[in-house]
């Protein structure tokens, strides 16, 4: 087997395991309530992989992509808090969410159309469907409109970073202050389950944790072929020079907005996911820390390997779930996951996947020689 | 009018009392230090502590809290930010790291809480730092209420800034730095001990910074996370007025704070701040390299 070849099937055979291995779990794992938790840690591995593709593929950076998470997670809260239980007991033949009511003005009909300013934005919402399809079309939008403006105008490096930072800062504000219609700072709670042809999707489900497992092996093989293709190859040339690609013909800008997009949708993604796992959407959502946090699971999983991004979210937070079941290790895992971060960035850049490359490139190489050495001390004797 | 303008105004100068440390080690030696709210936080402890343990008012803290953070950091320039240059957006992620870490050493007392050891002034809880009676009592002057500590504030900051640019403009060092600034090579080639210089730079930024939570210890509470928010403002008030420019940094600061102050009397603070974002993400559309930046090639 030459170097390459053990690269190739040393990468297919992570790939594997690792899909064997989440969608096995139901059988060895019987206690609902981890199965739960670790959908929901899935549902950040696959932001793992979104911030891998954008940073690792495409050179990108992305601060807010807590954003595109927010409004998936948002769209899709919003239908299924329209089938809460509570929402039908407002005295009104159609579903209010109840919050509306606390926010109503004195005298204002209790229908979704017109008791807060604004609630009719949640008419729609009443189909299932609309709110998961929004979770994925709204985040795609916003992500072509922004990056088609960024890579347009050459904004690159740091900046793209300051200003999805300042993006989702601000959107973060906008749902605060729209209390009537978003409940601002709380959020959106004791939503209903997702329902699909008559059968309840109860997130302590084994099904339920299926729609999660099934959905990341799927995303993670797509965009694994994704930056196979020739686009994605193009992609990661324009990430190492883009003037030269410039000149090489190529409209660089198209490909980064391209990419850029993809990883919007795969967070809006996620986010619809984590509501239907973990039961509510907040603004803690588009929070700077957590957008960061996702770069933190991705530099230490490997920041340009989809599936080491994908591990490193997993695999922090189950430990840091595990720690924190004392009050006073909870503390201390922060201040050591501060010193790992710091170590990672100085003394692993490649994170993870970068350590096993070097292992496996480390295997070879003692083979090898040891093949050579062989050889050499057979020779005399023939 | 002049009360808006002077809410304005006093919002413009702690954004820029924070953004006066940045603007230096961001400008100066492309480093984005996450942990430079921290920084603040531990100016403020400082002060907290300082005020617990030696009795020391506020005016005293000042030069105590700009050694102690100077010191600090210097240790983070000698441990991580040193090997990082070059590295703009690491040096962005280890300094996350730190600021963690420096919040939870704050959290967990260094570690004694673990031995249920308590320190008073640190701990996960809220602290406070008195102020002393002639800042707080507000006064008239021809007919307009002047509020003493945010006044008090204002002069602070505007001394800084003197003193700021006087060192960088007017001394033999401060010319070391902006040649540094424009190119390390060639600086190194024209004799600069660059690695010296760098950290005596990163030691200054985090000094003010030590001194901005004096400050803003006098107007907040004093807990371990109150830097992490500071710090994202400040950079996008460097941003805008364009990295390696201290008129810039002043004036991104004081059109910041403005127009924070008036959206926040038309509409509320929530959406006032928003708006500081969205004309933040505007500029840097359509200029990414700030409202003042030097021409560089």
């Amino acid at each position: 087997m030459t170097r390459t070849k053990l690269f190739k099937y040393g990468d297919w055979g992570i790939y594997i395991l690792f899909i064997v291995i989440v969608l096995g779990l139901p059988l060895v794992m019987t206690d609902v309530f981890w199965l739960n938790r670790i959908a929901k840690y899935l549902v950040y591995g696959m932001l793992g992989i979104a911030i891998a593709l954008s940073w690792g593929y495409a050179g990108i950076l992305n601060l807010g992509q807590g954003l595109f998470f927010g409004l998936g997670a948002y769209m899709v809260a919003m239908s299924l808090k329209l089938q809460s239980y509570t929402s039908l007991q407002q005295g009104s033949d159609t579903p209010v969410p109840d919050f509306m009511l606390w926010n109503a003005e004195p005298g204002a009909p209790t229908e979704l159309c017109c008791i807060t300013s604004g609630s009719w934005l949640w008419l729609p919402f009443q189909a299932q469907w609309f709110g998961m399809v929004m979770a994925i079309v709204l985040p795609v939008i916003l992500a072509l409109v922004l990056s088609s403006a960024i890579f347009r105008l050459r904004v690159s490096g740091v900046y793209v970073a300051i200003i999805t930072l300042a993006l989702v800062l601000l959107v973060r504000l906008l749902i605060i202050d729209a209390q009537p219609i978003t409940n601002g700072f709380n959020g959106l709670t004791d939503l209903g389950w997702l329902t699909i042809g008559g059968f309840e999707f109860d997130p302590y489900l084994v099904s339920t944790y299926y729609i999660v497992a099934v959905s990341i092996c799927v995303v993670l093989l797509a965009t694994r072929w994704l930056v196979s293709t020739r686009a994605g190859l193009i992609l990661q040339s324009t990430r190492d020079d883009p003037n030269r690609s410039r000149y090489l013909g190529y409209d660089v800008a198209a490909y980064q907005v391209f990419f850029f997009t993809v990883s919007a949708g795969i967070a809006g993604f996620a986010g619809m996911l984590y509501v239907i796992a973990a039961e509510f959407a907040s603004p803690s959502f588009l929070d700077i820390t957590f957008s960061i946090s996702m770069v933190v699971w991705a530099a230490v999983g490997g920041r340009s390997s989809l599936i080491g991004a994908a591990i490193g979210a997993i695999l922090i937070n189950t430990i840091e779930a595990t720690a924190s079941e004392t009050e006073m290790f909870r503390e201390a895992w922060k201040l050591i996951i501060g010193v790992i971060f710091v170590a990672v960035v100085l003394y692993m850049p490649r994170g993870l996947a970068g350590l096993a490359r070097d292992a496996v490139g480390l295997f070879a190489q003692t083979r090898d020689s040891g093949k050579t050495r062989t050889a050499r001390s057979g020779a005399p004797a023939e | 009018m002049s009360e808006i303008l002077f809410i304005g105004l006093s919002l413009s100068s702690i954004l820029l009392l924070i953004a006066l440390g940045l603007s230096i080690t961001y400008g100066a030696m492309g480093v984005i230090n996450m942990a430079h709210g921290e920084l603040v936080m531990i100016g403020a402890y400082t002060a907290v502590l300082s005020g617990i343990y030696l009795n020391l008012n506020l005016f005293f803290a000042l030069p105590l809290a700009f050694v102690v953070s100077a010191l600090v950091g210097l240790g983070l320039e000698k441990l991580v930010i040193r090997r990082l240059y070059g590295r703009i957006i690491d040096t962005l992620l280890a300094t996350w790291g730190v600021a963690i870490i420096l919040q939870q050493l704050i959290r967990l007392e260094f570690g004694l809480s673990f031995f249920g050891i308590h320190i008073e002034g640190l701990g996960p809880g809220l602290q406070n730092m008195d102020v002393p009676a002639f800042l707080t009592q507000p006064f008239e002057i021809a007919g307009i209420p002047i509020q003493p500590y945010r006044s008090f504030i204002i002069v602070v900051t505007l001394l800084l800034t003197l003193l700021t640019w006087f060192l960088m403009y007017r001394t033999s060092i401060g010319t070391q730095v902006r040649a540094i600034m424009r190119n390390p090579q060639i600086a190194a080639a024209c004799g600069i001990d660059v690695r010296r210089v760098s950290a005596f730079t990163f030691a200054y930024g985090s000094g003010l910074a030590g001194i901005a939570g004096v400050l803003l210890a006098g107007f907040k509470t004093v807990m371990p996370d109150m830097g992490a928010s500071t710090v994202v403002d400040g950079f996008l008030v460097v941003v805008v007025g364009g990295v390696g420019s201290l008129l810039g940094t002043v004036l991104a600061s004081a059109l910041l704070g403005q127009i924070n102050g008036v959206f926040a009397i038309l509409t509320n603070d929530i959406l006032a701040r928003a708006v500081v974002f969205g004309v933040v993400i505007a500029i840097i559309l359509w200029r990414p390299r700030g409202l003042f930046a030097f021409k560089s090639r």
